[in-house]
């Protein structure tokens, strides 16, 4: 069953008197559970394309559907209350909040969600916390952790909800290769354990082992598809 | 706590610098303006405290026929006040008013004194039952030199303030009937010519009348007085009993309304042939005899008339009314003006502030600047912290458009800058509130006093007394509450148009 439908994408951006065409007609889609890579080198539209799937950016044409749902049809409050149940995000500089500790941080959207009870969001944030390896930098805030430590945090916040799908754009681009890797495995593992569709965007090749499928995209049009 | 709540107090503390400038401006802002109401309210106090209840009333009742309402410290000219007509009828409305606890008629104007070498001098009347003027105004004076005339006496009281100038003009130390002179109070001129100084006891004025229908009365000085506040204001007015006033501007005085005809006499001047006035004797018969009478008798026979008659009876052309407590002296000129009205009396009801001119413009006047003063604070205050908001808006977009993007609304968003600015308000605006309460209390303990007519007005009397009233700190709060609240709406504005995407963009 596929969770995202994509038909005829396209995304101008008005740059003073021309248009920059990030994204030129794509069609794809992503089945359930799937670990998915988008590549292509810098300016070929990858971040474009995420951030219209995770519902942050809208398409100048075409339809993208999520579990069946097309999205230009949803009002301002709809579309934020998919991003905070259906999605989550994971930032190239980790944008965690600099003021919360590392259960603050993760238990963050389920806070915004307001009809969580409170010891459902305890288990679910320690059991997170858990399997992303921070039990004993609980009460640490985010300055207090390496890059590698902060990508951890923000994958535990954006698998809490438990979505449906997780968005990554370039997850490991701030990160040495060693975190990388261990980042892309976690992120691997909890694929294969919350069941959850993972999608990240990379322009390193060495990413691309741990990708189940991948979409190749350049000059806004997708060339390939593994 | 509240998540955004807890999000908004960890900021505080992590952007201190920005805080702390807010905070200070907050709290200037606040001091500033706690003290300025203190000030406010003490110059209201004050005033309510050294002039209605002192000298004026809440209200003042005049003629229809009085052009301006300021009958007193604004009407210092030769024009004299008009005579209320009614005042028999105006009296039965004022004592029926269950309004007002008590009430004054007086008279009020000027009177000319002249010298052996034709020098004038002049000074301001205020005529009064000195009875009723001490049940109404028992704090008013304070007796210097002698004593207050009695109820019934003839009698002037001179004013310390007039004493000097009046000798200026014309000449005439005067000192209180019966007293020793008392060198150590004489002006440095005249205690360098003691052998040709001109110490008098009693006065010969003349009313101040336009229509120069006054005449010239003799009364005795029977003490020296000074006002228990705003003396240099207030003391233009020396006292004088009613009937001698009433004499003087050629007003009925009660003894003349005391006069009882006869049948005969009532006939006769009620009849329409003048000729009849002179076509009998016995009119005048026991007064025109052929028989010699004594210088002591003649006078005896043309003495006034004292003592047996009602002071109440004679003219008036003012009435101080003292409201009972609690009852706005609007809604009760109101009240009391609409009775006038619906009787035809052609009398009016005016407030004090209107009857003492420019001292109550001044008084007003005082108060705006006071009023712009704050609220110019505020403004600048709330400029800064605008500018201040809406920067550190500006640098968190990132962290606010990942908010966003992660499913936060902008409801949150903003929820969490309000709560941050609330809480800077309240922790600041409350210290600055209470340190402007210990200022307060610091200046009224320090006893500041002027001899300066406008700082005066601005202090409320002699001597500054800010106070600070429950309202005042239910105004602070509020004028706090406004600030906060104009204050965080541009800021509000700038994190309404934060968008998710700004959370990759500025990346």
């Amino acid at each position: 069953m596929n969770v995202i439908e994509i038909q005829g994408l396209i995304k101008d951006y008005p740059l003073g008197k021309t248009t920059v065409h990030a994204l030129r007609g794509i069609d794809f889609s992503v089945e359930e559970g799937a670990f998915l890579s988008i590549v292509g080198p810098s300016g070929s539209g990858k971040t474009t394309l995420l951030n219209i799937i995770g519902c942050i950016d809208q398409p100048t044409a075409g339809q993208v559907k999520i579990q069946n749902q097309e999205i230009s049809a949803l009002k301002e409050k709809e579309i934020t209350d998919l991003r905070l149940h259906k999605i989550g995000f994971i930032f190239q500089s980790f944008n965690l909040i600099p003021v919360l500790n590392v259960r603050e941080n993760v238990e963050f959207p389920l806070l915004l969600m307001k009809n969580k009870r409170t010891a459902e969001v305890n288990a679910r944030v320690e059991q997170l916390i858990e399997a992303v390896g921070l039990r004993d930098y609980i009460e640490h805030k985010p300055a207090e952790l390496s890059g590698g430590q902060r990508q951890r945090v923000a994958i535990a916040r954006a698998l809490v909800g438990n979505p449906d799908i997780v968005l990554a754009d370039e997850p490991t681009a701030n990160l040495d290769s060693e975190t990388s890797d261990s980042i892309l495995q976690l992120m691997k593992e909890l694929n294969e354990v919350e069941k959850t569709t993972f999608i990240f965007s990379t322009h390193d090749p060495e990413v691309l082992k741990y990708a189940a499928k991948i979409v190749k995209i350049r000059d806004g049009m997708l060339v390939e598809q593994e | 706590m509240g998540l955004a709540f807890k999000i908004a107090w960890r900021n505080i503390g992590r952007h201190k610098g920005k805080s702390l400038v807010i905070g200070m401006i907050l709290f200037i802002g606040t001091l500033l303006m706690t003290v300025g109401n203190g000030m406010i309210s003490g110059m209201e106090h004050g005033m309510s405290e050294n002039i209605v209840k002192l000298f004026t009333g809440d209200l003042i009742v005049i003629s229809d026929e009085q052009e301006k309402n300021d009958v007193l410290i604004g009407s210092m000219s030769a024009k004299p006040l008009k005579v209320i007509k009614n005042y028999e009828a105006a009296k039965v409305v004022l004592e029926n008013e269950e309004l007002i606890a008590d009430y004054l008629p007086a008279t009020s104007g000027l009177v000319y004194v002249l010298n052996d070498r034709s020098e004038m001098g002049s000074m301001y009347l205020l005529g009064v039952d000195i009875d009723r003027y001490r049940r109404m105004f028992p704090d008013s004076i304070q007796i210097t030199e002698g004593r207050p005339f009695e109820a019934g006496e003839r009698g002037l009281l001179i004013s310390e303030e007039i004493r000097k100038p009046f000798y200026d003009f014309v000449e005439y130390w005067l000192i209180p009937e019966g007293e020793e002179l008392d060198e150590s109070k004489l002006p440095e001129d005249a205690k360098a010519d003691l052998a040709n100084l001109d110490v008098r006891s009693d006065l010969v004025f003349m009313g101040a009348s336009v229509a120069n229908s006054t005449m010239d009365i003799r009364v005795p000085v029977t003490g020296v007085m000074k006002y228990k506040a705003l003396n240099k204001i207030w003391g233009s007015y020396c006292l004088v009993d009613i009937e001698s006033f009433r004499e003087a501007h050629n007003y009925v005085t009660g003894a003349d309304s005391a006069v009882d005809l006869s049948e005969a006499e009532a006939d006769l001047l009620a009849t329409e042939n003048l000729e009849d006035l002179f076509a009998g004797g016995d009119l005048f018969a026991d007064v025109i005899t052929e028989e010699s009478i004594t210088l002591e008798e003649l006078q005896q026979e043309t003495t006034r008339a004292s003592g047996d008659y009602d002071l109440d009876d004679g003219s008036y052309n003012l009435a101080f009314i003292k409201l009972k407590k609690g009852v706005s002296p609007q809604a009760a000129a109101a009240k009391i003006n609409g009775v006038f009205q619906e009787q035809g009396l052609e009398v009016r009801v005016i407030s004090w502030k209107d009857a003492v001119g420019i001292i109550g413009n001044m008084a007003v006047m005082v108060k705006a600047a006071l009023n712009l003063f704050i609220m110019f604070i505020f403004f600048v205050a709330m400029i800064i912290i605008m500018n201040t908001l809406s920067m550190a808006a500006l640098e968190r977009t990132s962290e606010l458009g990942m908010m966003r993007a992660i499913g936060a609304r902008k409801g949150f968003i903003r929820s969490m800058f309000v709560s941050e600015t609330a809480l800077l308000s309240f922790f600041f605006g409350g210290l600055g509130i209470i340190s402007g309460i210990v200022v307060i209390y610091l200046l009224r303990a320090a006893g500041i006093s002027t001899t300066n007519e406008i700082l005066q007005l601005v202090y409320g009397g002699e001597t500054l007394s800010p106070v600070y009233t429950g309202s005042d700190f239910l105004l602070g709060l509020f004028e706090l509450g406004i600030v906060t609240f104009l204050s965080v709406l541009y800021p509000l504005r700038v994190v309404g148009r934060i968008v998710p995407l700004d959370a990759v963009v500025r990346e």
